[in-house]
Order: structure tokens, then sequence, then C-alpha cells
């Protein structure tokens, strides 16, 4: 059969060199190349949208680009058209730069032999397509392996189930008496079951942080809270390896701006491996302060007398499936996934993490997460053009129960719809629902910060009331709703005053509001 | 007052068996079934005061059987607990909305379980309250 020519894209300016470019190919037969000729990278670009190209040829000093910047328009243009720089020799450098912008392979102008550009031409096809290939298969195995996982866990969950009923029934007697040794071992049957099924958790957790499936409901949240709550639930299995576990939390610690329970599994995940990774009679702490150089952030570092970690290891130790090949490590490393779903977590919640470690020294494990912050919040509304003088209306929506308290698992179900409710009855988007403030009392309280005098206050909470009368999961549940608003007047600016100041300034009184309101209901 | 009779539906013979015994030594009878063909039949003999139903069996899942049940006249308010190995996010609330009392993930810890069966029997709690379930709106 006979091929098709390759059709190359010369991108060059001085017609000397398109003139010595040309005389390579003669030797080629004349069906296998077509060379196309331009000499601006604007006529290149559309050139190149057009399709049809194979491979283009590209000097990088041209009248309308130069550089790397050529590189990246070419690839902008066709993404999966290789690209050869043709160079200067004073140039190497900058071409062999560009290759890490995607260019394939660079030629030295007066140093090209006859023969080898049409083979360097044929060569980088044939390598683009290879990488090509590979990026799909990699796609593919990317996407089998996260079926498989999925389907791996909910397999292994069906056996499991069958031996832990079953050494929990043996444990609890329900066959006959045990002796000591029989019960002892029994317990290991069933540490090491649960150990398993935490694994698994790992897998379905990984299979839905990566198909997109996570939610993270952002809110005014108590990172001392998190960190009690987790040395709580891991003192056990630290006590069980004498390992001293203990936190030091800073009085008047800002509230952060995150997910409750994401944060406690990130605590969780990194106390949980401060413990496995720290030899018997080392210490594990948990502590938290203002980031030095963000005052905006609130710095948690989990921090251990363990073996440490090499430097090159530091990035690597977040990457999914990564093992630590110590073999000082002693024991079972677990399946590599804690600190990838970590780190995602953190970064989804606008959060750093990081590790500094030396072998031998211990490691310390730091996140850094956005804090709570109500004038960023109302920000974007106000910053607005002309409405720094606006009236401001608090208007506050209570959900409460006939029996004067709420149990979480209410909040948590009506927490969503009455969210969705709200949103809707917004005027426009100089108005802010503001998000979970952590409140205490025997209510749910939703607050909306809205650019608007009494008047609007007033409609907006008919709205909202009416609104939620027909709201499907309040109903059901029997909840009593009330709708109020309270108007702070215009704060005006003054002119003397900068915007941060007078954010801080409505934020604050704002806050004097909210908090009033929440304990007229405590 | 005799014991409260339990229906088990699972298609794996030794969750069955499991359960079986520990149901037992807390003075529940328990019938099985395998699939959700036989559910039906057995639900309509042995008239359970309660069902514990895995959500993949064969020949229909036990979203297809809960249906079926609410449809029945003489079983619609038999409580329902589900108690599967599938991914809590994508089932527990179908399952919450298509009537189950409580959503399970296997394996399951006892305490949990027989706290759920008291609660959806109306039984008076025995045990601490477990931590984490959801009993809908009961």
């Amino acid at each position: 059969m006979k091929e098709k020519a390759l059709q190359v894209l010369l991108v060059e300016d001085n017609e000397g060199d398109v003139r010595l470019l040309r005389e390579m190919f003669r030797g080629e037969r004349p069906d296998s190349f077509e060379l196309t000729h331009l000499l601006r990278m604007g006529e290149a670009e559309i050139h190149l949208a057009k399709g049809g190209v194979d491979i283009v040829l590209l000097d990088m000093g041209l009248p309308d680009g130069h550089g790397l910047d050529t590189v990246q328009r070419a690839h902008a243009a066709a993404p999966d058209v290789p690209l050869i720089i043709l160079t200067g020799l004073d140039d190497e450098a900058l071409a062999a730069e560009a290759m890490t912008q995607g260019a394939q392979d660079y030629m030295i102008k007066g140093q090209i032999e006859s023969r080898a550009l049409p083979r360097a031409l044929r060569h980088a096809i044939e390598r683009h397509r290879m990488q090509i290939d590979a990026d799909l298969i990699r796609m593919h195995q990317m996407q089998f392996k996260d079926e498989f996982f999925s389907h791996v866990s909910h397999e292994l969950r069906s056996p499991l189930t069958a031996i832990r009923q079953f050494v929990t029934i043996l444990l609890d007697r329900l066959a006959g008496e045990l002796n000591p040794e029989q019960h002892q071992y029994l317990e290991i049957v069933l540490r090491n079951v649960k150990q398993l099924q935490l694994m698994i958790d790992d897998l379905f957790e990984v299979t839905a942080l990566e198909a997109g499936k996570l939610r993270i409901e952002l809110q005014c949240c108590s990172a001392s809270d998190a960190i009690v709550y987790t040395v709580n639930t891991l003192q056990e299995a630290a006590t069980a390896k004498a390992i001293t576990l203990s936190s030091d939390v800073g009085c008047g610690l800002p509230s952060v701006y995150a997910d409750p329970a994401r944060l406690r599994q990130i605590l969780i995940i990194l106390v949980d491996n401060a413990i496995k990774f720290t030899p018997a009679n080392g210490t594990v702490k948990v502590q938290a302060r203002i980031l030095e150089e963000d005052p905006n952030r609130l710095l948690l570092e989990v921090s251990d007398s363990g073996p440490g970690i090499s430097p090159d290891m530091t990035e690597r130790i977040f990457e999914r499936l990564f093992q630590a090949s110590d073999l000082a490590v002693a024991g079972r490393k677990g399946l590599g996934l804690g600190l990838y779903i970590c780190k995602d977590l953190v970064t989804r919640q606008a959060g750093q993490i990081w590790v500094k470690s030396a072998p031998g020294q211990g490691s310390v494990f730091s996140v850094a997460l956005p804090t709570f912050s109500l004038s960023d919040l109302i920000a974007p509304a106000l910053r607005r053009d002309g409405h720094t003088a606006d009236p401001i209306t608090l208007v506050v929506t209570e959900i409460g129960s006939r029996i004067g308290w709420l149990s979480e698992e209410v909040r948590a179900k009506i927490s969503l719809p009455v969210r969705d409710v709200l949103r809707r009855c917004l005027y426009s988007d100089l108005d802010v629902l503001l998000p979970k403030t952590g409140v205490a009392g025997a209510a749910e309280l939703f607050f909306i910060v809205a650019l608007t005098d009494g008047l609007g206050g007033e409609a907006m909470a008919k709205r909202i009331r009416k609104q939620l009368d027909s709201c499907e999961p309040i109903q059901q549940a029997g909840l009593i709703l009330s709708t109020s608003y309270r108007s702070l007047g215009p704060i005006a600016r003054k002119a003397s005053e900068s915007m941060e100041d007078f954010l801080k300034k409505v934020a604050t009184e704002l806050q004097e509001l909210m908090n009033q309101e929440i304990s007229s209901r405590m | 007052m005799g014991n409260k009779k339990i229906l088990i539906v699972d298609d794996d013979p030794d969750v069955r068996h499991g359960l079986q015994v520990r149901l037992k030594a807390n003075h529940y009878d328990t019938f099985f079934a395998v699939d959700a063909v036989s559910s039906m039949s057995e639900a309509r003999k042995c008239e359970p005061d309660l069902i514990i139903l895995d959500l993949g069996l064969p020949a229909g899942d036990g979203f297809v059987v809960m249906e079926r049940l609410r449809q029945m006249h003489s079983l619609a308010l038999i409580p329902v607990i589900v108690v599967s190995a599938r991914d809590v996010r994508a089932n527990q609330e179908r399952a919450l909305k298509a009537g189950a009392k409580a959503f399970l993930q296997k394996p399951v810890e006892d305490a949990e379980l027989l706290a759920v069966i008291r609660k959806a029997l109306g039984e008076p709690a025995k045990r601490e309250r477990p931590e984490v379930y959801d009993l809908g709106s009961i």
C-alpha cells in the first residue's frame, strides 16, 4: 500500500536556512514528504489549527514570536502535533528547555546532516505516537484500577463479614467456654480483621475521592475540637505501644474554614501514622497555632519521635500507593493510601500539607488551613463599587423541634435541604448565605447577610417562611420554623478608612449581632 | 409472649449462619431467604416482626424486595434493616428513601446491629447507644 506523504510544516523566516532545509529532502522519494513553508508564527498558528500537519519544524526567532513563546503557541494551536525546534549554536540551552514545554527534539542549524533530517522527522513522529498510546493506556489503566478498587473492596467485605461474625460469636462464648489462650488468639484475629476492614475503607475512600463523589461542606469549625477528638480516639492505640500521645492547643485559637468531619479524618490519618511508625516509649504530639508567615492560616502539626523520612521521600510519601521501603520500619505498612487521602482532603479545603523530617530525627507533618473570616465572606458583596454605604440586614432562620432539642442526626439531615431553600431565597449575589458557624444550642440557626434595608429584610423573611413551609424533609420531621431579621443600618466607609478596615468593622458588628441571636436561644 | 421473629435475606450462607447464632443468643427466632423471590414467599409464610435485608441478591436486588414489600398490604409495615457491603454514600440515602429503617455497612458491629434491631422493634435499649446509625423517622 502506498503511504501517505508526511505533511511537514516549516516555520522559518531566514530564506537561506529554508533553502538548505529543502535541499535535505532532495534525496527522499517525492511522495514521502510534503513541505509547507511559512514565515510567521501567526500564519503557522492558523495553518496548524486547520489540522492535517504531521510535524512542525520551528525556528525560535520569528518576526512575530520569539523563544519559548513560539513553542507554547505552536503547542497550543495543535497539541497533538510533534514539534522539532531549529536553533542556532548559541541557543542550545533554550532549545533543550523547549523540550520540557512539549517539543519532541531540537536540531542545531548548520550541523544537520542532510540524510539525518528526514530520519529525525520520522523518529519524532513515531515517538510522539508511542507517547500518545502510552498516555491512553495509562488512562485506561487508571479507569480500570478505580473500577477494580470499587469492586474488590465490595467483594472483600462479604467474607470479612462472616469472619468477624464468627470470631465475635466465639469471643462472646456463644459457642461454649474458652480458655485464656484461645481467647487471646481470637482477640488477635479480631484485631487483624479490623485492620483489614480499615484498609478496605481506604480503598473505598480513594475511589470516591477520585471519582469526585466526595462532598466537602466548608463551615466555621473548631480545630481544637478536632484535635481533642483525635487524641481521645487514638489514645488507647498509643498506650498499647507505650507511646506518649499529647496535644498542645493554645488558648483563643481562631476557627478554621473547613469540613469538621474531614478535618478529623485528616488528623486521625496523621496521628495514626505517627503512632504506627514510632517505636515504643516514643512520643507523638499534636499542636496548633497561627501560621507566622500568614495570620489568616492556622497551622496544625503532628510531630513524632519516629525514624524520620529521608529528604528525597518527603514529596513522594503523599503519592498514591506509596510504601515506605525502609526496613527499619517494623511491622505492617498498610496500603499506602492514607497520606494520599490526607493530601487530597487538605487541598480540597484550600489548605497545604507538608512534612519536615530527617532520618533518625522524627517527623513533623504540617497542615495549614484558612481561618474562618466573616469579613472575607462578605467582602465580595461590599467590595463592589457603590455598596460601601448600603444598609445591611441580618436574616436569621431558626429550626427547632417541639421537644426543644435537635439531635445531631436531624441537624445533619435538614441542613442541606434548608440551605438549598435559603439559597433560592437570596435576592442577588450581593446577599451571602453564611456557612454553618458551629452554633451549640437547642436549635439550628442559619444566617443570611443581605445588602438591603428593613423592608427588604421583611420581604426576604416572608419568602423564606413560605418556601420552608413546603419543604418536605422539615415537614416530615415535624420541626418548628421561624425567620426574623435585624437591620444594621448603613455602616458608611470613612474616607480615610482602608477597605480591609471597613470590612473588619462591618464583620465585627455582624458577629456581635449573630452572637446576640445565638445567646438569646441558649 | 414468644420471641420476636426476624427474617434474614442474604445470599451468603455463612453470613446467614453467623446472624442466626447471634440473634438466637439474643432471643430472636430466625428465618431465612436467599433471593428476592424466596424472600417474599418466606415473609408471607413466617410473618416476621423485622427483616434484615442484603442489597446484592440474585434475581432482583434488595431495592426490588423493599418495593414489593411496600406493595403488599400485609407486609408493608414490617421494619426493614439493610445490611450491605455496598458503598454507604451511594446506597444509604436510597435505602432509607425506599423505606428501610436503617442502613448498616458490612461488616457490622454486633452491638450496633442489636441496638438498631431493638429500636426498630420498639424494644428498650440494652446497651449504650451506638455512635453511627440512621433510623430515619421512627
